[in-house]
């Protein structure tokens, strides 16, 4: 048995290993065992969800890259309200920056009773604050307020294609092409968990673990030139004004493509003040008449009636019928638009002479209902066409079958009575004609430019082909020799143009309006190799009754429309491009 | 009688003596070594949290500039906008054209 200093060495070595061990134990313990649980621990005390300041949206340019909607840096200002000791001097020096009333601002630098003991408690104080505000509000030196770099949406151009580019608000509701494309357009927020300072702000070491830097949208190049845009704009203006009109709608489309060149409307708004509108409860115009709101076409759509007939076989150049200015038909009476009778005549008097009663007999006796609306539908009517814009409306087309369809709507549709489509529809069918039959889909985005450098151009996309191309071009030659015998007012020296002319009614509760139309023109050139087409569109123009047509009012309209824009697009005329 | 007796009375034995004088510059060694490891390893933490703050203050600096390029796309967007063009050419007395034609030229360059 030891006894002595080396027992007493070899007890406290063993106390020392059992101390080890123990030690060892607990390490294991907690360094593997417990370990998940107090690394969590652990990061719940450091670790916060951040969010890096937000990208910038996608731009928005025109065809030629000039600006349309572009991005204004501002700041959000919001206040560690904890932090402050007397909320009313606070907010007298932050009020002029903040351009808020003092009493706002010391409502909003006040605890909350709830609030009393939150250890942090973060108030917002104002957003969209401009960077000389935004600097004059640093120099004050106070540590709880907090300024974040945002962006506004901001329009160098005004209302130029307003309600084309439309705009989207914080909870992502909008108009136009903007909020269509809003998913493209809204750089990627960045929102993500890490170790982050005592103001909730990511710490530095968080840029080389994890980090990801915001991603910017995707900027989108239109086919709409910005020239071309506010020439049409200026026009319809000065339309407006000299026929009195209380609004009116110019639709400029290559109809080869579909491409959309110009879109104008009125009444317009300010996209970039549009909350003010909201306030005002003006969001009625908001809606893009162009694309939201249909109305009767009137006569321009004998075009579609008469193209039908030929593509169908049931009718040719020979044609004709005796016209004796009215037609009985579903227990109705169609009357020419001046009551009068025509005698015989063919299709290329039926389009010149803009023959209610020669379109409801094509489309009774020669067509039928069933081929008449299959045709209908076909050159996209009573459904959306597909464009990149929000809101657009489908029309409205009842067809045999509907509970409210009944046989005199034949008759009356026949020459764009009791249907509604909406501008671009008709435009766009009438597009279809002067492209050989091919009906294209009508877009506004020619190209999208990733962050990343990719450049994605946008194809022309054909929707169908409601009528041959052989019908397409005889229609061609009706169309001009139309405008050539009756509408003098739409023709262009130099180019021969194919088009139509329309004088509509204006529904209203049990019957027409006496007094108001829709006056209408649409037209194509230069035959025969279409390159442009003009529709216009003017409601309710205050001007004598007999001045109360489309060949008088949206005729010139489009002459003085397409006239310049033959040059401005270097569309040589009809003699150059069918040679000496 | 143990070592450790052996070592108070009678010193260590001249073997035992070289052994542990082997392990001992083992130990001074790999302490050596170990803590050059850990200065290395600190030298790179300190590098990396200098390196990571460089890096957000370039992330912020590009932000900034980011910022600023956007604000002047916009200013030069607006200076040139359609209608402050149509304003600044009406002050330099320009007027709208009242008809735009083609000039045709024949095959010589002449007008016709």
């Amino acid at each position: 048995m030891m006894r002595g200093p080396e027992a007493r060495v070899r007890f406290i070595t063993f106390l020392l290993i059992v101390v080890l061990m123990l030690l060892v134990m607990q390490l294991v313990r907690i360094q593997l065992l417990e370990h998940p649980a107090y690394a969590q621990e652990a990061r719940a005390l450091v670790e916060r969800y951040y969010a890096l300041p937000s990208p910038p949206w996608g731009l928005v340019t025109d065809r030629n890259g000039d600006l349309l909607v572009g991005n204004q840096p501002v700041f959000d200002v919001g206040a560690e309200v904890e932090m402050i000791g007397d909320p009313v001097a606070a907010a007298e020096r932050l009020a002029p920056h903040l351009h808020r009333p003092v009493g706002e601002i010391v409502a909003a630098l006040t605890l909350r009773p709830e609030e009393q003991n939150r250890t942090f408690v973060w108030h917002p104080l104002a957003q969209g604050i401009s960077q000389a505000d935004a600097e004059a509000l640093s120099a004050l030196h106070l540590p709880w307020l907090t300024l974040t770099p945002s962006w506004r949406r901001v329009y160098p151009e005004g209302h130029l294609a307003a309600h084309l580019l439309g705009f989207v608000n914080a909870e992502g509701d909008g108009y136009g092409l903007l909020a269509y494309e809003q998913r493209l357009l809204r750089g990627e927020r960045v929102v993500q968990m890490g170790e982050v300072t005592g103001s909730s702000a990511p710490m530095p070491e968080e840029a080389v673990s994890g980090f990801t830097m915001p991603y910017p949208g995707t900027t989108l190049r239109l086919t709409i030139d910005r020239t071309i845009q506010a020439f049409v704009e200026g026009e319809l203006d000065k339309a407006l004004h000299d026929y009195s009109a209380e609004s009116g709608t110019i639709i400029v489309m290559d109809p080869r493509t579909g491409a959309i060149l110009a879109m104008a409307s009125r009444p317009v708004y300010e996209p970039e003040h549009y909350a003010s509108y909201a306030k005002e409860d003006e969001t009625s115009l908001f809606l893009d008449p162009a694309i939201s709101l249909a109305y009767e076409p009137g006569s321009v759509f004998k075009l579609v009636t008469v193209a039908a007939a030929l593509d169908a076989g049931v009718a040719d150049l020979d044609w004709s019928y005796e016209d004796r200015g009215y037609l009985d038909y579903g227990g109705i009476r169609v009357y020419n638009w001046d009551r009068r009778a025509y005698g015989q005549q063919d299709l290329e008097g039926l389009l010149a002479h803009s023959l209610n009663v020669g379109a409801a007999t094509l489309a009774t006796q020669a067509l039928g209902a069933e081929r008449f609306y299959d045709y209908v539908r076909a050159f996209g009517f009573g459904q959306t066409t597909g464009i990149e814009l929000m809101e657009e409306a489908p029309g409205i087309l009842r067809v045999p079958g509907d509970w409210q369809w009944k046989d005199s709507d034949l008759a009356t549709n026949a020459f764009g009575q009791g249907i509604a489509v909406t501008p671009l529809q008709m435009a766009t069918a009438v597009a279809a004609i002067a492209n050989d039959g091919r009906l294209m889909t009508p877009y506004v985005v020619a190209e999208r430019r990733y962050p990343d450098g990719r450049v994605v151009p946008i194809l022309p996309r054909e929707a169908g082909r409601p009528i041959s191309a052989r019908t397409a071009r005889t229609m061609w030659t009706l169309m001009a020799r139309a405008v050539e015998r009756e509408v003098p007012q739409a023709q262009v020296p130099g180019y021969r143009i194919a088009g139509k002319t329309g004088t509509a009614q204006i529904p209203v509760e049990g019957g027409y309006d006496p007094e108001a139309i829709v006056a209408s023109f649409v037209g194509f050139g230069p035959i025969p190799d279409p390159q442009l087409l003009v529709f216009v569109k003017l409601d309710r123009p205050h001007v004598p009754p007999e001045m109360r047509w489309g060949s008088t009012t949206a005729a010139p309209v489009f002459r003085r429309v397409a006239s310049r824009l033959f040059t401005l697009l270097h569309i040589p005329p009809s003699e150059a491009a069918e040679g000496p | 009688m143990s070592v450790l007796w052996q070592k108070r009375t009678h010193g260590v034995p001249r073997r035992r003596r070289q052994w542990e004088r082997t392990v001992a510059i083992a130990i001074v060694a790999l302490t050596l070594v170990v803590t050059l490891l850990i200065l290395a390893y600190l030298t790179l933490v300190a590098s990396n949290v200098r390196l990571a703050r460089q890096i957000w203050k370039v992330g912020e600096a590009v932000m900034t500039q980011e910022r600023v390029n956007e604000a002047l796309r916009v200013e030069i967007a607006r200076q040139s906008a359609i209608p402050r063009l149509q304003e600044r050419s009406l002050a330099l007395g320009f007027v709208p054209a009242e008809e735009v034609d083609f000039v045709r030229l024949d095959e010589e360059g002449g007008e016709r």
